[in-house]
């Protein structure tokens, strides 16, 4: 029987014009997806229109700010509980302080290492981006900074705290600092002073030159000991010791930036005499035989586990190391690779940091929480709570740090002025995975030599130039700036 | 006979058609229109095929073509591995059920939870290399994932082993389902075992078989990365290097994403290369039969 009303709402009826919204309603969509890309703003900038936009007022007047008595809501993404462990209780209780100082909250979204800054680009891309971003030292954020992800942070946060946060020369692009230090991830060595006294070494006085050291290789060895533990499956520790071994042999670090992209040449001998000597170690036999089958922390934790005398760390990852093994047999030590250059077995300073998205809606808020990070009560915590030294320069670590190794590490890494920016922060990724990585592996698998290893290295940043034509301008900039310094 | 509109068809189907093409088809024009441009961050200046070009030219490409195609000698050895061991199980062997599940565990286990557990067995002072050394194997103690020469065989094994289980799980329902009057009669005509499975069992696999080569041949070409990424890295030296890995390390880590979609271009035109020609046969053999 039809109704009237039966013939309104008819399955026919109801089909059609369900039919017919959908297909509007998709192709509407359909239509909007294709126009999006149009509505993407440009590309990264030239360095010189880079340079006029840093120069620009970009930072947003306090006006135009959420009032700070507004309650707002921070997001931020970070990383760094892997190497810290405590950091994400720290981070939350400093939250938690903060805003019952400014009725702020912020969201605290931990990441993984290998997502946090992709995962940060492509946010950005997506005009989606945190207010607050972990950030490591150079390229790693640099190339967000040429993307104009990323707000610089000088006009937000107090120059007195920028400056002492201990960023260092790799967070500054065309004189804007872009990166807070938080804590220190300077790699150094760390060696087991009972197995060095037990091998007849002198355990206060480690290798300073890369002949005492193969020396040192020598005694440990006929004593029984593995004298250098590492893993190289996943790459970073190849990536420690290019830091370590390449920096003795330049003057600064732009020289360094020069050799990545072209204009030093990789297959001079000083330039590649760091996988020359990596390739004799290895021949000598004094580093663990599974290195190439094992990760990275597994490699360092032959160490903590008293198998291995000596292994490369970053600070954060020592207090682990002092735990398993002992206060008093962890020593710490420059890896003395021994080079002719200006930076020659200088220690090298790097610390994890902190920047602000360009595309935050609160960035004063964003900087106020930053600056609240570098409270001397939330600062002395970081120490106490999590054994992560801060980078800030105004702590008074000489007073607060009472254990070894912490106290020479402070003195020599954090607090040193000699102390040299962390070259391989500067590497692009392509010269990571195609040069850095497979050089190393290739070396310990015995398939490279030195002079191989720099004639890779040539091809791949030759490779780089063509495939980044437009980064090399910035990369030059970049290298001005730091010839500088 | 009910009338109706002509277009009417087309307006039902069009809510679907726009929601496919919105999915599927936009990506793929996009991830075309991306492998002609320098993408920095969410679009770049079209450059031809400048990304192609320096793609081909790319020696660790070439690594990785290669690599995925020596993957590809798992696809026989998985289809063999899985007839046969499905057959066995389907002779109801004391036990089979258990076994069925022992097969086909692995395929259950998530890929990263597999990769840190063969990466801890198959380093060069893990569980396997202890236990031939236990038993005095010493020399077969080897370097499974740090050698350049073995890493990416011990990869494929770790593929297979966890590929395996799909395999035997798709014959043994295909088998369980066969007429087993053909069977019969293969018995009394006088068949042994081996005639029977050549003669009238595997003939009749032809259909899963078709359906289990195309799955792994994507696999193989187009689903290794997460073995790689958690297991190997691509290394030791690039030894384990394959074009998903490739496509990954420009699309998140070297920030070009226009070359990687050049080589997602490329691999999906090697993947139709070897799918078309596949359903293309069954096609026609479908039409053999029919007439």
């Amino acid at each position: 029987m039809d109704t009237p009303t039966n013939k309104r709402y008819s399955r026919r009826s109801f089909l059609k014009l369900a039919g017919s919204g959908l297909a509007f309603v998709s192709a509407g969509a359909f239509i909007q997806g294709c126009a999006a890309p149009a509505a993407v703003p440009a590309a990264p900038a030239a360095p010189a229109d880079a340079e006029a936009a840093a120069e620009a007022p970009t930072v947003e007047e306090p006006i135009a700010e959420a009032p700070a008595q507004a309650a707002t809501t921070l997001k931020m993404w970070w990383w760094g509980e892997q190497e810290a462990p405590g950091l994400e209780k720290w981070l939350k209780a400093s939250a938690e302080m903060y805003k019952e100082k400014s009725g702020n909250t912020v969201e605290m979204t931990l990441q993984d290492n290998a997502s946090v800054i992709p995962e940060f680009q492509t946010a950005s891309a997506a005009k989606n981006a945190p207010d607050i971003q972990f950030l490591w030292n150079g390229i790693y954020h640099m190339e967000s900074v040429w993307l104009d992800y990323l707000e610089p942070l000088d006009d937000l946060i107090p120059t007195d705290v920028l400056k002492n946060s201990g960023a260092t020369a790799l967070s500054v692009f065309a004189g804007k600092q872009y990166r807070i230090g938080w804590y220190s991830a300077a790699p150094c060595w760390l060696y087991n002073k009972e197995m060095f006294a037990d091998a007849g070494l002198n355990p206060e006085a480690p290798p300073t030159e890369w002949d005492e050291l193969l020396k040192a290789c020598e005694a440990l060895k006929a004593t029984g000991y593995t004298p250098i533990t590492g893993g190289l499956k996943d790459g970073p520790w190849g990536e420690w010791y290019m830091g370590h071994g390449l920096t003795p042999n330049l003057d600064t670090a732009a020289d360094a930036v020069n050799l990545f992209i072209g204009e030093l040449d990789w297959r001079e001998p000083r330039y590649y005499d760091h996988w020359t000597k990596l390739d004799e170690i290895w021949r000598a036999g004094v580093i663990n035989d599974d290195m190439l089958s094992i990760d990275l922390y597994p490699g360092i934790d032959l160490f903590g586990s008293g198998k291995g005398a000596m292994t490369a760390v970053v600070v954060p990852l020592i207090g682990k190391q002092v735990e398993t093994l002992g206060m008093e047999k962890v020593g710490a030590m420059v890896f003395p690779v021994s080079g002719a250059g200006a930076m020659n077995n200088l220690p090298i300073a790097d610390s994890q940091g902190l920047g602000i998205s360009s595309q935050s809606a609160s960035k004063q808020v964003a900087a106020d929480f930053l600056t609240f990070l570098h409270d001397p009560e939330r600062v002395n915590a970081l120490y106490n709570e999590v054994r992560a030294l801060p980078t800030d320069t105004s702590w008074d670590g000489a007073t607060q740090i009472k254990d070894e190794p912490f106290k020479t590490v402070w003195q020599t890494w954090v607090a040193n002025k000699d102390a040299v920016p962390y070259i391989a922060n500067l590497m692009p990724v392509l010269f990571w995975t195609d040069a850095m990585f497979v050089n190393s592996q290739k070396i310990i698998g015995g398939e490279y030599n030195g002079t191989q290893a720099g004639e890779n290295a040539y091809a791949v940043t030759q490779k780089w130039k063509e495939q980044n034509p437009d980064m090399v301008e910035n990369y030059k900039a970049w290298a001005a700036d730091l010839a500088k310094v | 006979m009910l009338r109706t509109h002509r277009l009417t068809p087309f307006l039902f189907l069009a809510p679907m058609l726009a929601l496919l093409t919105f999915v599927f088809g936009y990506s793929l024009v996009k991830i075309f229109d991306f492998s002609m441009r320098r993408i920095r961050g969410a679009t770049g200046p079209f450059i031809g095929f400048e990304n192609y070009r320096q793609v081909f030219k790319d020696d660790v490409f070439h690594l990785a073509l290669k690599h995925n195609a020596l993957l590809l000698l798992a696809v026989p050895i998985l289809v063999i591995l899985s007839i046969l061991i499905a057959v066995l199980l389907h002779e109801q062997v004391r036990g089979w059920r258990f076994y069925r599940t022992l097969y086909f565990a692995p395929y259950i286990f998530a890929i990263p939870v597999i990769g840190i557990v063969f990466s801890n067995m198959l380093s060069l002072n893990g569980a396997v290399n202890q236990l031939l050394r236990g038993i005095g194997l010493d020399r077969l103690a080897l370097d499974w994932l740090g050698s350049s020469n073995l890493a990416l065989w011990t990869l494929m094994f770790v593929i297979i082993w966890r590929e395996l289980g799909f395999g035997i799980v798709l014959y043994l329902a295909r088998l369980l389902s066969l007429n087993e009057e053909l069977e019969d009669a293969g018995k009394i005509d006088g068949a042994n075992w081996g005639q029977r499975l050549w003669y009238i069992t595997l003939p009749q696999l032809k259909d899963v078989t078709e359906f289990y080569v195309v799955i792994n041949i994507i696999t193989m070409l187009a689903w290794v990365f997460p073995f790689v990424y958690v297991i190997t890295r691509g290394g030791p030296g690039n030894a384990t290097q394959v074009m998903e890995l490739y496509i990954y390390n420009f699309a998140f880590r070297n920030s070009l994403p226009g070359m990687a979609s050049a080589v997602a271009v490329v691999l999906f035109l090697i993947t139709l290369i070897f799918i078309i020609p596949l359903f293309t046969l069954r096609q026609r053999t479908e039409g053999g039969e029919a007439s």
